[in-house]
């Protein structure tokens, strides 16, 4: 329910706001360049639209929501492999804050010390807690992505 | 047949052989460990193809590919845990016999039935995708728009329980697909103003955060409950019969072997349908001509044979639309068009007209893979079993990591790896809410050949609308979309009823 309201909000925002502002005028032949973008946005607003309406139906007549009407339809896995469970924001954000950390502090202090602060980081996080293994791990890996970027493919190693 | 030859002498060279041995090998590894799947370590290592020549490109994906699908046994056979969703039928007759000391044995079926299964829908992959491609040149931008639409209403069922949820993953898709330059116009679409986007956002950022990234944040809320690495060290006996598949054994799985194998590559050969779905149907109809049914799930050769062989005889198969129609069929087929278009070639019946050498090297590619994989898998089957035991706790920290620097080594930029760490965060929350990552990829990669099609449907036909109606092969794709939304809904609501 919640992710079919926030879809219908997005896409009435992209229908009314992006699209008209950040498409190309029509240049007088072939389809306009808004045409396909409306059509997917238009299927995304009908679908969760419709989705509602099935929610909202089935709480009036007190039925019981069917699994594909629930918030989490996914929880116990069974259409992919993985059983996903449900939301948990504190979990994402502590794996997210260090991601980000690490594309900051690439730009700042460059790719080594951040890259072996966010695998040491990331480790503790998971609950490796061997400090040795953590260090060698953190080590080994940055060591080998730098050898593998400045030897073996000839990139620039990011922040240097 | 010179270009046939010079293709087969290609796929022999040196380079390409190593580059296809250590895709087969790496597949295999890491198809053993729980929660890394095919289309995923395709996303992670299509970064480094960028370095390699085509034919290597492709040769080392589809290695990987199909090392990933054997090596989704390992686990589910050791563990009960399927590596890759294709190997849980795998599990209800490989997990008892490894309770039964035979885990080697076990193996070594899945090994064969698994090189069966792909050898022979390699074959038949080779035998009709030329001479189908040749009928395919015909269709025209009319039956491509409808083609593609159709595939996109099919694709949207995959990895979702709801088709209406599959359809606003695929709209998002090509909405994000169509980010950067506009086709006719050449001037920037939905691109906020920032520059950066003006080139569209590129594949593999946005492969590896939502087929990757998103993965493991996954992972590791469920890290808790995993199987313990101890779990797999119960599993062999000394006895050779424990170990070793007779020739008796094998050949008399031979039927269940070539029914698999006609089940892998039919369903392989039809979009939307993907390997879990073949594995399952191939064990049910094992179990329905068992003369003793019975003895299914409590460690029966033959339940390994028929769910192996139908999800290795997938791989090979699912290549037929991509190379006939230009349609990937599942997630592993659309990053490999994905990696055929990072090369410079849009896969598709012109792909045999015009690369014809490399298609014919493609083709070599594969059944080279395919018998690496009996190699690699017969003599490196213990050393695989031991992938299974990598501590998670080391081995994901690692996957994000490769994960980051994989989306910087593209185009060597960190902006690819902001917009990763963004598509790690959508994707998960997409299966977080049951949205199908795999109808959005699919969408992505598609959009542009659809707007292409639209946009030459539009301007050949001079505004008429009655174009689609002279075009038979077109309308009757067009009628088979909205038969699959209806006859959807219709079932959606017969089920709720």
């Amino acid at each position: 329910m919640l992710a079919n309201v926030v879809i219908t909000l997005a896409s009435v925002l992209l229908l009314t706001w992006a699209i008209p502002v950040y498409t190309p005028a029509y240049p007088g032949y072939g389809a306009s360049p808004a045409l396909v973008p409306i059509v997917a946005v238009s299927v995304m607003l009908i679908m969760a639209i419709l989705a509602i309406i099935r929610y909202v139906l089935a709480i009036k007549s007190n039925a019981p929501l069917s699994e594909e009407e629930s918030t989490y339809p996914d929880e116990g896995g069974g259409s992919g492999f993985t059983q996903v469970g449900r939301l948990d924001i504190g979990h994402l954000v502590k794996f997210m804050i260090p991601a980000a950390l690490l594309v900051v502090g690439i730009h700042t202090i460059g790719y080594i010390p951040s890259a072996l602060a966010f695998l040491l980081l990331l480790q503790f996080l998971v609950g490796a807690r061997s400090w040795i293994k953590i260090v060698l791990l953190a080590v080994i890996t940055v060591a080998l992505m730098y050898a593998a970027m400045r030897y073996g493919f000839g990139v620039p190693v990011p922040g240097n | 047949m010179e270009m046939i030859l010079a293709g087969l002498m290609d796929s022999l060279s040196p380079v390409s052989l190593i580059f296809v041995f250590v895709g087969v090998f790496t597949g295999v590894a890491v198809g053993a460990v729980p929660g890394i799947n095919g289309p995923m370590a395709i996303a992670l290592f299509i970064p480094l193809t960028y370095y390699m020549s085509p034919l290597a490109a492709i040769g080392f994906l589809v290695g990987l590919n199909k090392g990933a699908f054997f090596g989704g046994a390992i686990s589910a056979v050791l563990l009960r845990t399927p590596g890759t969703p294709e190997a849980a039928a795998t599990t209800w007759d490989g997990f008892p016999l490894t309770e039964q000391g035979k885990g080697e044995k076990a193996l070594r079926m899945a090994l064969f039935s698994s090189v069966s299964g792909d050898f022979i829908s390699t074959a038949v992959l080779i035998l009709i995708a030329a001479p189908l491609a040749t009928v395919a040149l015909y269709m025209g931008p009319p039956e491509m728009f409808a083609l593609i639409s159709l595939a996109l209403t099919v694709i949207a069922g995959i990895g979702t329980k709801s088709i209406s949820r599959g359809l606003i993953a695929a709209a998002a898709g090509l909405l994000v697909g169509m980010i950067g330059t506009e086709p006719v116009t050449a001037l920037p679409r939905l691109t906020f103003d920032l520059y950066r986007l003006e080139s569209g956002l590129s594949l593999i950022p946005v492969a590896i955060g939502l087929l990757a990234f998103s993965e493991i944040l996954i992972q590791l809320e469920r890290l808790k409950s995993r199987a313990s690495s101890e779990e797999a060290a119960r599993t062999f006996s000394d006895k050779p019969e424990d170990k070793y598949v007779s020739k008796k054994e094998f050949f008399g799985c031979t039927r269940t072997l070539l029914r698999a194998s006609a089940i892998g590559i039919g369903v392989g050969a039809m979009p939307g349908l993907g390997a879990p779905v073949a594995s399952f149907l191939s064990y049910d109809q094992a179990l329905k001509r068992a003369k003793r049914p019975e003895e299914f799930g409590k460690g029966r050769l033959e339940g390994i044979a028929s769910s192996e062989a139908a999800n290795s005889a997938v791989v090979g198969a699912s290549l037929i639309p991509l190379f006939v129609l230009g349609i990937p069929g599942n997630l592993a087929v659309a990053m490999l068009m994905g990696a055929f278009m990072i090369h410079g070639m849009m896969p598709g019946p012109l792909l045999f007209e015009e690369n014809s050498q490399l298609m014919y090297g493609v083709f070599g590619s594969l059944v080279i893979a395919s018998l690496f994989l009996l190699i690699i898998g017969k003599f490196g089957l213990k050393l695989f079993c031991k992938a299974v035991q990598i501590p998670a706790v080391m081995l994901y920290p690692v996957v994000i990591f490769t994960c980051i620097m994989g989306a910087y080594l593209g185009q060597s930029s960190m902006f690819d790896v902001i917009v990763m760490l963004v598509f790690g965060v959508i994707g998960y929350f997409m299966r977080k809410f049951d949205f199908s990552y795999v109808a959005f990829l699919i969408g992505f990669i598609l959009v542009p050949e659809w707007e292409r099609a639209l946009q030459q449907v539009v301007i050949t036909s001079q505004y008429d609308p009655f174009l689609f109606f002279r075009r038979p092969v077109a309308v009757i794709l067009m009628c088979l979309t909205f038969f699959v939304i209806i006859r959807t809904f219709v079932m959606g609501m017969k089920k709720k009823d």
